[in-house]
């Protein structure tokens, strides 16, 4: 009855229907993040990039999530703040100890 | 004593199909319908949305019981076979789930080739900057106070 890890937590790189417009295919991908247990389960999917194969060359174009991608900075910019903060206060203490 | 397990199984059974089919929502997010949405075509442009989309669920089952059974006689089956309320049983289930989605780009299928544009959420990240505005101002509030 015991689950692996590999039962319960699965990254699958999904592919969706190709879409045919003129000359040029069109096959968008994404990534689904599956968590599954035994009394539940989790899912976590994103796109990640559309495939375009036109005159047989194909290229890909990544889907970048913007909001997100702030999102991190303005945390990463918070926790750099505060790291910056600590060590402020910790060096005026010094300098006042001495 | 058999028709119990039989409504015992029944109701099991039945608790189990409601879990499966939670389950088959939950993870139906999987799916690339999911994510990319229908192309919709207008004029010489195919226009498809691509979401970001997380769904999660959890469930709880319970069970059947029954009263001891006694040695087996033929007074005590009689007294059984009279008094059907002593019969005990029952099942239950708990269940509980949520699904979140979120667009993320906009893919435009176009004469002059594939374009993919990303879809900006505002509201979310002034929500971010203020929180993060906050926690710096408190911060320097802080430092102030102590110096």
């Amino acid at each position: 009855m015991m689950m692996e890890a590999n039962d319960i937590f699965q990254v699958q790189q999904v592919i969706g229907d190709s879409v045919q417009v003129g000359d040029m295919m069109v096959t968008p991908q994404s990534e689904a993040l599956i968590v599954r247990l035994p009394f539940g389960g989790l899912v976590w999917h994103r796109p990640t990039a559309v495939l375009v194969e036109q005159a047989g060359q194909v290229s890909r174009i990544p889907i970048v999530d913007v909001t997100r991608l702030l999102q991190w900075t303005l945390l990463g910019l918070s926790a750099l703040a505060f790291m910056a903060t600590f060590w402020i206060r910790s060096s005026r203490r010094k300098e006042t100890l001495s | 004593m058999i028709n119990e397990l039989d409504q015992s199984a029944q109701l099991g059974g039945a608790n189990q199909q409601i879990v499966q089919a939670m389950a088959d929502k939950v993870f139906a997010a999987a799916h690339s319908h999911a994510v990319y949405g229908e192309p919709v075509v207008s004029g010489n442009y195919t226009v498809i949305t691509a979401s970001e989309v997380s769904s999660g669920g959890g469930a709880g089952g319970g069970g059947g019981f029954g009263p001891v059974p006694q040695e087996p006689s033929p007074e005590a089956e009689a007294a059984e076979a009279r008094s059907p309320e002593s019969n005990a049983g029952g099942s239950g289930v708990g269940m509980g789930g949520g699904a979140f989605g979120r667009p993320v780009a906009v893919v435009i299928i176009g004469p002059d080739g594939v374009e993919v544009k990303p879809v900006f959420d505002a509201t979310k990240i002034g929500l971010a900057f203020a929180t993060m505005l906050g926690a710096m101002l408190m911060m320097l509030g802080r430092m102030r106070r102590a110096s």
